[in-house]
């Protein structure tokens, strides 16, 4: 396999301006109509095979737009050991794509050598912030480069926390020097399912660390005692999401913003309206800052 | 604290726990319900992974059997590492001993194909071969060949026609989907050929010449066992296609 790889990727930092989550239903279509994006993310993980099409139509996509390395897999929280292998096929793929963005989530998903594929919500107590933030500087220092670190939905909280999840977060990054990833969806998600002002989350966190905003739909699983929203990523962006971006803007200015989307695929034009909407309000808090 | 709350946590996700409960803030829910969706979360989460690597095996079982096969799995066969795709590798063997599975026979053998596909379509690419090479070795040295196979490909044998069964289970086959499992077993070679996965169904001969190949023997002693078993083996004209087509990528004369 030998893919055509333009001469000159794009390179250099993403613009504040948005881009899409690109999965393999898309990839013909993106690089043959090549929609006017900021940057492509994809999950790292589905890229750590040795050949054939993911790698091949990333060279392709990569040839025309900036990177976003987005992991699902590091268990930066978890009480094992770094996985190093994983580590390995991470840092060999960043060599060969040289993303602008690097991510994993302030979660952990796997203990005693067994990974559950999901992000599960971490322990929020000073012993937990030292172990995650140097878990962090572990693999910064192993990649070389810095690592952004996204909050997750949660659905849960443990008795034994002792330290709000916004005050958590913004630790890791004043601690570990790395960056942030803001998903406003997750914050409006756990906003709603625990209870706590949203808007609230956003007034601690040091927006210099603030490198990227994720968008998503979530869905609603109704129960006797009400309504949990679920971050299922295959939904439109909803409307108090949208407002709650636009504060985030306001409040930490500009950043280059992804629309994430990655079970029941709707046509790439879905995909790419939506980033436009994000553009449109990109544009609108800068002009009313300017 | 944090590797016993982990630990518990974890033993949650698949079997109830109390003492986990006990450790999660009644919020606007019971804590088991808020438990609960994470277990829903992995649950679906491996059983979708699974899916996606044996449709034709969900396809044959049904969609609430498969389910409970795939939490059977889940019990004695949990991830072990953070990249999905290594996950369902021991599944054709764990069908071939779950009792609730023993009346479909060929299923294993159907998901051992599964999985050879799914290896392929993630498996390292290779350059295609250059005939001109072979014309410099002396004819002399060809029976001291050993060849070298595509990284993508995998060699299968089965008492069951599941190459046909694969066919008629794909997405979008329009044709007779009867399998009559009389019509008896097949030999396949599973291959990437560019970026799509092929599965061919190889002729005796042809599956016992490639079998040999792989397994480094030289062309000399391959041949002499194929023709010990089908008299009137077409060599010269196997070996040219599989060069051609990419099964065989590269070779080394001795």
């Amino acid at each position: 396999m030998n893919p055509a790889v333009a001469v000159e990727r794009p390179h250099g930092p993403i613009p504040p301006r948005s881009g899409i989550g690109l999965r393999a239903e898309h990839y013909r279509e993106l690089v043959e109509r090549r929609p006017p994006l900021a940057f492509i993310e994809v999950h790292s993980e589905n890229y750590f095979g040795a050949g054939g099409a993911p790698l091949y139509f990333l060279e392709q996509a990569r040839a025309q737009y900036p990177l976003s390395l987005h992991g699902v897999g590091l268990s930066l929280g978890s009480s094992d050991p770094l996985n190093l292998e994983h580590l390995r096929k991470l840092k060999t793929l960043i060599q060969r794509f040289e993303p602008a963005l690097v991510s994993d989530h302030l979660s952990w998903s796997s203990v005693g050598g067994e990974f559950f594929n999901d992000l599960l919500p971490l322990l929020y107590t000073e012993e937990s912030l030292a172990h995650f933030s140097a878990r962090v500087t572990q693999v910064q220092d192993y990649l070389g480069r810095e690592l952004l670190i996204e909050n997750p939905s949660s659905y849960l909280q443990y008795t034994e926390s002792a330290i709000p999840e916004w005050e958590f977060f913004g630790e890791i990054a004043r601690i570990s020097g790395c960056g942030l990833l803001l998903d406003v969806n997750n914050i409006y998600v756990s906003s709603q399912n625990h209870g706590f002002d949203a808007y609230r989350y956003l007034q601690t966190l040091p927006a210099a660390a603030i490198r990227e905003i994720h968008l998503a739909g979530y869905t609603v699983n109704r129960y006797p005692e009400g309504e949990m929203l679920i971050d299922s990523h295959n939904a439109l962006v909803s409307e108090p999401v949208w407002d709650l971006y636009a504060h985030s803007v306001r409040q930490i200015g500009p950043r280059p913003t992804l629309i994430e989307w990655d079970t029941d695929l709707p046509p790439l034009e879905v995909l790419v309206g939506q980033a436009e909407l994000a553009n449109t309000i990109l544009a609108r808090e800068a002009a009313d800052a300017a | 604290m944090l590797r016993d709350l982990q630990a518990d946590f974890a033993a949650a996700l698949f079997n109830e726990r109390p003492e986990m409960a006990a450790r999660v803030r009644a919020g606007r829910f019971p804590a088991a319900q808020h438990l609960q969706v994470y277990r829903n979360n992995v649950v679906e989460g491996l059983t979708g992974a699974l899916r996606a690597v044996y449709p034709v095996v969900e396809k044959l079982v049904g969609d609430g059997f498969f389910r409970y096969a795939a939490h059977a799995y889940l019990g004695a066969h949990r991830p072990r590492s953070g990249n999905l795709h290594d996950f369902g590798d021991a599944f054709a063997g764990f069908l071939a001993c779950f009792a609730p599975a023993a009346g479909l026979t060929y299923l294993p053998d159907v998901a051992r194909l599964e999985w050879a596909w799914h290896q392929a379509f993630h498996a390292a690419d290779a350059p295609a071969f250059d005939i001109a090479r072979l014309g410099a070795v002396p004819a002399e040295r060809h029976e001291t060949l050993r060849f070298v196979l595509h990284p993508s490909a995998c060699l299968l044998a089965s008492e069951f026609p599941i190459v046909h069964i694969f066919e008629i289970n794909q997405e979008g086959y329009g044709g007779d989907t009867s399998v009559d499992l009389a019509e008896g077993g097949v030999r396949a070679l599973v291959i990437r050929r560019g970026l799509t996965v092929y599965v061919e169904p190889l002729a005796v001969g042809e599956a016992g010449l490639l079998t040999a190949l792989a397994a480094q023997q030289p062309l000399g002693a391959a041949v002499q066992a194929v023709l010990a078993a089908q008299p009137d083996f077409d060599l010269t004209g196997t070996l040219t296609d599989h060069l051609r087509r990419g099964t065989l990528v590269d070779c080394l004369a001795e």
